[in-house]
């Protein structure tokens, strides 16, 4: 333990209601790659910004280089070496990338001049072909992500800390980022990598804490341990994956929605969409993969109706549907559960009970003689809570005060009930525990069997080859092309989601 | 749930005495002794039933107005119009009392004032939210200019069509008898508005928390967002928000002329537009939360009131405002006291029951 760059004893940290941190003990050493490894909602992220100053620790100490050290802010833990990059990367993307990367560490007079030369430096030592002078808002995610690890080359970091680093990117970006981890260890530095990937784990960590209802579950060599054990650790049970059944009902059913042609934008406007066709017959699953930001969003919107077309058709059921408001569409049975369920999905500060029946607020089914039917809609919000297994205490129970996981599966419960003929879901299960992720799963493909068609967005190339029966690659608002599930490689839909056109079609058009 | 309860009593109750004892040393600055002057003046309150009955009648139009502002504040807006959508109330009632004064019989005169006020402060606020709705107009600037357009045009038709036969002053004729509301406690100046606040009261909590309407107004005000996704308009429920925020402040109209004045008077009651959103965020825009806080405000009133009158000691006036004020700060500082508290009690269980489990 002589070498401990970084050691953390017993550190517990609450927030109101909950445990954030209970008792947390381990350490890093030089040139190490530890992996943090946990669900959502484990702690790890909590942990490591006490580590970085960003939050106080109710109990427990941090020692740095053996020496027990006090992290009141960011700036202490950068003075000491210590360097972190969030889940959502903190740039100013009207500034250039020298700019942003000399931020908060140049005083007086800036000599501009000798600032891009040395970040020219630093990134051709680390072997990124990076733009000085580009803005950032003009920059990939992932060349983004670089500019953020220079911020902390720049600063002579020597602990990297890196929060779930790869969710924004495609899987050739993440493939290099994962070289750089291991050449920065190399020259001595320290990585701490948070992730809930068991894949990423195995590629690059030398030692993996395994962090479990905010207590660590194990701390294990990579030599010693497989994915396996470490998704036991995790979970704390074992779980067995939802399975799609090949080839059932796939192109025999009917057309469920038919999107023809459909643009959003132009003008003056950014063009958002451009040249959308596609179809969903009852019983299939058609999932839409890409990086986060190619109109995904966009497309669900234009379905549900919170989005106006420019051009093109929207059938549903054969009825062109587009002029239709977003109440008639629920009422016509689309269902649809959006990314952000903060902001779109569930009004945190109302019950569950008042929060199934947002999407059917104008059913009379709710109400006797012009009141609420209180006792109707507390049954039915028990209902939900009982069959998505939802840990909630009950229908009186304010929606933020569920975890994550649990929130979502409310959402999923109503909008399954909306949703009688086709739901969409976009990113149905982004930031969700395997737990979670698993039961949501068997859900979509429950609803499938049940002859409802679907739509799912995600960024997660494993959801879409496990349940989808048709895949489209949308990148900057167009369709790369549709295929069976089946026919590409993970390689090839790579290929495609950062924008090249496989040489060879590739797949039959629907 | 029942602890919450007994906390949100037991603070308030004490940040009001810490009020009371905070603006009593103030009296210190004019050589007064505080404690004579308080319990002479709260002895006055409790025993005289006339000055008792008054901390009522001071509390009746303020409820409306503090209902205005907590109803609009459930859809996340803020009327603070409520001053001028009390004025349009207020000038209708007088309207119509002095024009149907002796041809109606009482009960269904104040049934036609009732509505009319209601309608007239309703269409100064539906005007409001239908600026928010059609052209994203600012709700807070709108209805605070609002109040100065309205209260111009009760001043131009004081000064023509309303001006009292003597031409005298900027006021109206008295209106008839026959258009009082009946007063409900003999020997005091309580009268039927004051339960009909109670009342208002009662139904807007019944319709903000019982009614899908109501569910919908608060579900905008939380997360604009996510109801328009669920099919509701959140530009219809800004309308609809705003205009029965306006008419409760118009309500206040028929209190106040048929209640009190009997007349209408330039510029009277000028305040009670402030001191409602004041009151309104002290109840948490809880509608029956406004009731209590309303009578507090009501009593505060008084004691400045009846201080101020006591002889040879030379209180002035605006003691009235350093009381309502002090003790308003307290009762917000509580508040926040009240939360940090919750919070620290919350993480002692969770350390408790670690520890227990571990």
């Amino acid at each position: 333990m002589d070498a401990s760059v970084v050691e953390l004893r017993n550190i517990s940290k609450y927030f109101a209601k909950v445990i954030a941190n209970q008792d947390v003990s381990f350490s890093v050493q030089k040139g190490e790659v530890l992996a943090l490894l946990g669900e959502n909602g484990a702690g790890k992220s909590t942990i490591m910004k006490c580590l970085y100053g960003l939050y106080r620790a109710d109990e427990g100490t941090i020692l740095i280089d053996g020496q027990e050290t006090v992290i009141h802010s960011p700036k202490d833990a950068m003075a000491k070496g210590i360097a972190m990059i969030q889940q959502h990367f903190s740039l100013v993307p009207a500034h250039t990338v020298t700019e942003n990367i000399i931020l908060g560490n140049v005083r007086g007079p800036i000599h501009m001049k000798e600032c891009r030369e040395k970040v020219r430096r630093i990134a051709e030592e680390a072997g990124f072909e990076i733009p000085v002078d580009a803005r950032v808002r003009d920059l990939a995610v992932g060349v983004q992500q670089k500019v953020e690890i220079m911020k902390a080359l720049y600063i002579n970091a020597r602990i990297l800390i890196m929060d779930e680093p790869t969710a924004v990117l495609t899987p050739q970006e993440s493939e290099t980022l994962m070289r750089f981890i291991k050449k920065f260890a190399e020259k001595g530095n320290s990585v701490i990598f948070i992730t809930h990937k068991l894949k990423e784990v195995m590629e690059v960590a030398d030692r993996i804490v395994v962090m479990r209802d905010g207590r660590v579950a194990g701390n294990l060599r990579k030599e010693e341990t497989d994915e396996r054990e470490l998704s036991r650790l995790m979970m704390g049970e074992d779980v067995i994956p939802a399975i799609r059944t090949d080839g059932e009902g796939t192109t025999s059913g009917e057309v469920v929605l038919d999107v023809q042609n459909i643009r959003v934008g132009g003008g003056k406007a950014p063009v958002l969409l451009d040249g959308i066709s596609f179809q969903i017959r009852r019983g299939e699953v058609f999932g839409i993969a890409g990086v986060s930001g190619n109109g995904q969003d966009e497309l669900c919107e234009v379905i549900c109706g919170d989005l106006p077309l420019s051009e093109g058709k929207l059938l549903y059921c054969g009825r062109d549907i587009q002029h239709d408001s977003i109440r008639r569409r629920i009422d016509a049975g689309i269902g649809y559960v959006p990314v952000d369920r903060y902001r779109d999905g569930l009004i945190m500060n109302m019950t569950l009970a008042e929060n199934m029946m947002l999407k059917t607020s104008f059913d009379k089914k709710w109400t006797r003689r012009g009141f609420i039917d209180q006792k109707k809609l507390n049954s039915y919000t028990q209902d939900i809570i009982r069959e998505h297994q939802v840990k909630a205490p009950g229908p009186d129970a304010p929606a933020k005060s569920l975890s994550g996981g649990n929130q979502q599966k409310m959402v999923l419960g109503r909008e399954i009930d909306v949703g009688s003929t086709l739901i969409v879901f976009n990113q149905p299960t982004r930031g969700l525990d395997m737990g979670a992720v698993n039961r949501i799963h068997r859900a979509i493909l429950e609803e499938k069997a049940k002859g409802k068609g679907i739509l799912m967005v995600s960024t997660e190339l494993s959801e879409i080859f496990a349940l989808s029966d048709w895949i489209a690659v949308l990148y900057k608002g167009r369709v790369m092309g549709i295929f069976r599930n089946g026919e590409l490689s993970t390689q090839q839909i790579g290929l495609l989601m950062a924008g090249y056109d496989l040489e060879k079609g590739g797949g039959d058009e629907k | 749930m029942k602890n919450k309860i007994k906390d949100v009593v037991l603070f308030n109750i004490g940040a009001v005495v810490v009020g009371l004892v905070i603006s009593a040393c103030m009296l210190l600055f004019m050589d007064v002794n505080p404690v004579t002057v308080f319990s002479k003046a709260f002895l006055k309150i409790i025993t005289d039933k006339y000055t008792l009955g008054e901390v009522l009648v001071k509390a009746t139009p303020l409820m409306f107005t503090a209902l205005a502002f907590a109803f609009t504040y459930k859809a996340n807006l803020f009327n603070i119009g409520a001053q001028g959508q009390f004025y349009a109330g207020a000038t209708v009632a007088v309207t119509l009392s002095l024009s149907l004064g002796e041809a109606l019989p009482t009960p269904l005169l104040i049934l036609v004032v009732l509505v009319c006020s209601f309608l007239a402060g309703g269409l100064i606020g539906a005007l409001i939210g239908l600026a928010k709705a059609k052209f994203n107009a600012n709700e807070f600037l709108v209805s605070m200019m609002s109040t100065y357009v309205v209260d111009a045009f009760m001043d131009y038709l004081l000064r023509t069509f309303l001006r009292e036969t003597k031409g005298e002053y900027l006021q109206t004729d008295p209106i008839s008898q026959n258009a009082y509301l009946p007063n409900i406690i003999p020997g005091t100046r309580v009268h039927l508005g004051f339960l009909l606040a109670v009342l208002t009261a009662i139904v807007v909590w019944v319709l903000l928390y019982k009614t899908p309407l109501g569910f919908r107004i608060r579900a905008v005000g939380n997360n604009a967002s996510a109801a328009e996704l669920a099919g509701i308009r959140a530009k219809k429920i800004y309308v609809i928000a705003f205009l029965i925020s306006g008419g409760l402040a118009g309500m206040a109209g028929l209190t106040e002329i048929n209640g009190v004045q009997h007349m209408l008077l330039q510029d009277f009651n000028s305040s009670i537009g402030s001191y409602g959103i004041g009151i309104a965020i002290l109840a948490n825009g809880n509608p029956i939360g406004v009731i209590f806080a309303s009578v507090l405000f009501g009593l505060l009133s008084i004691m400045g009131t009846t201080m101020g009158r006591m002889p040879g000691l030379n209180i002035p006036a605006s003691i009235i405002d350093l009381l309502q004020g002090i003790v308003m700060l307290c009762v917000i500082v509580a508040y926040f006291l009240r939360y940090y508290m919750e919070i620290r009690r919350e993480k002692k269980k969770l350390q408790k029951a670690s520890v227990e489990h571990a």
